[in-house]
């Protein structure tokens, strides 16, 4: 009796594998193919929605507990961290008496960015959003926030946190989206540096640094010089916003472009406020 | 499976993904954060076999795939294809020796990161291969082992009859 049972048992236990594969290839592709993918981005957006509320209840009661367990885990790097403050205190002290040279510098700056007639970010309308979770995956570097289309957040809205350019909006839901740190694999945007230079930069994954490609070999770029956003016509972010600094210029006897890493000038590790540009409804 | 074990499963899931999104996520260790939904179909594949692995897999994954910014199917095709493996490859043997699901969930989990990460790119997401494979595959497969005894018992009450359950307990 078992012997006659084995092979049809062995047989619905294979076709339940081939099922369960193939539907997970097709969802795989629904969500790779333009139309279905607003069918697959709709569902995920639902979940999300369904979801939002539920974990930020659980987040609530859990949060002080999820830190304790960080905090032990993490202890080194807390004490780097509080090493890296206790410094920044220090520069900031030694900078006050810089202040009013600062100030000065500022407004030249702010004078040439009018006179080049670049939008300021500081015109455009924002929503101020706090950071829910960060990486969710450990293949994805991203950000959650807790605003969402309900409170004017857009699909592909530039986010900009403490120093700078922090990503863009990949995933909006009513009440929540997720933005795509610069550091990124799938994160390219278009840059301008120097004397109106444009180049890409190109994530390499949470703790890579950031790379800019097409930097001609005959273009003067230093270590330390601030990247900011080309903003091109037709381009995904305003122009001038501050993204990354120049860590290291290389180059190649013999090839057309320089090879040149950036790191972002904001904090993404530490992200806790954001705020979010409405700039892809104005562009 | 029986419309209670269903029942059970998805409760099993839901409840794992509350735990994942938020208290696993605050846990990095070298910049990596364990994964506890790929534990699931390990879990169910010891207890249960191939099927029940294969299925908790899938829908473990397509839980995981709708709350992060990944492309939807992959995980549920990693934990199908986990799921059916370890239930396939775990007999009677690993079900009644103590210890042996630890070192399932640690080699298992292993594998599954792998997997991820290369059917990924093989999908056009080649930025998967950037990532710190090596972290994220050890601290996945130690978090999961440490996990194992738990999610184990879990999957145990969520799958298995009661009548089997009792008995199961009483060899031990």
């Amino acid at each position: 009796m078992a012997r006659v049972a084995r092979p049809r048992r062995s047989r619905r236990t294979l076709s339940t594998l081939v099922v369960l594969v193939l539907l997970s290839v097709t969802i795989i592709t629904l969500d790779d193919t333009g139309h279905a993918r607003f069918f697959t981005s709709g569902v995920k957006s639902l979940a999300s929605d369904v979801y939002s509320p539920l974990r930020r209840g659980v987040n609530g009661v859990l949060d002080p507990i999820g830190r304790f367990f960080a905090g032990a885990v993490d202890y080194g790097s807390l004490e780097r961290e509080n090493q890296k403050l206790q410094d920044q205190i220090l520069t900031l002290e030694l900078r006050k008496s810089t202040d009013a040279a600062e100030r000065r510098q500022l407004a030249q700056l702010q004078r040439l960015l009018a006179t080049n007639k670049l939008p300021s970010v500081a015109s455009l309308s924002m929503v101020a959003a706090e950071v829910t979770a960060q990486n969710v995956s450990n293949f994805a570097a991203t950000v959650s926030v807790d605003k969402g289309t309900d409170q004017g957040v857009r699909l592909g809205d530039p986010v900009v946190g403490p120093g700078g350019l922090v990503g863009e909006v990949v995933t909006v839901t009513h009440q929540t989206a997720t933005v795509r740190l610069l550091t990124d694999g799938k994160s390219v945007i278009g840059v301008s540096f120097g004397h109106q230079e444009e180049a890409t930069l190109q994530g390499f994954g949470a703790g890579h640094a950031l790379q800019i490609d097409y930097v001609p070999s005959t273009a003067a770029v230093a270590r330390g010089e601030l990247i900011v956003t080309s903003g091109l016509q037709g381009a995904a972010l305003p122009p001038g916003i501050p993204v990354a600094e120049v860590t290291s210029v290389r180059s190649v006897v013999g090839a057309a472009d320089k090879q040149v890493w950036a790191r972002p000038v904001a904090d993404l590790d530490g992200l806790s406020y954001v705020e979010v540009v409405q700039w892809s409804g104005s562009s | 499976m029986s419309g209670r074990a269903v029942f059970r499963g998805l409760l099993v899931i839901a409840f794992a993904l509350l735990v994942q999104m938020t208290v696993v996520l605050d846990v990095r260790v070298a910049g990596a954060s364990p994964n506890v939904m790929f534990l699931l179909p390990i879990a169910a594949g010891v207890v249960a076999g191939p099927v029940e692995g294969a299925a908790v897999g899938f829908a473990a994954g397509i839980a995981a795939d709708l709350l992060t910014p990944t492309p939807l199917g992959l995980s549920a095709l990693v934990g199908t294809l986990v799921g059916f493996g370890v239930g396939a490859m775990s007999g009677s043997l690993v079900r009644e020796v103590r210890g042996l699901p630890t070192l399932v969930a640690l080699g298992a989990s292993a594998v599954a990161v792998m997997l991820y990460a290369v059917l990924g790119a093989v999908l056009g997401e080649s930025q998967f291969l950037h990532v710190d494979l090596a972290a994220v595959v050890t601290v996945v497969a130690v978090a999961n082992a440490l996990l194992a005894g738990p999610t184990v018992r879990l999957m145990r009450w969520a799958l298995t009859p009661p009548a089997e359950r009792s008995s199961a307990g009483g060899r031990r």
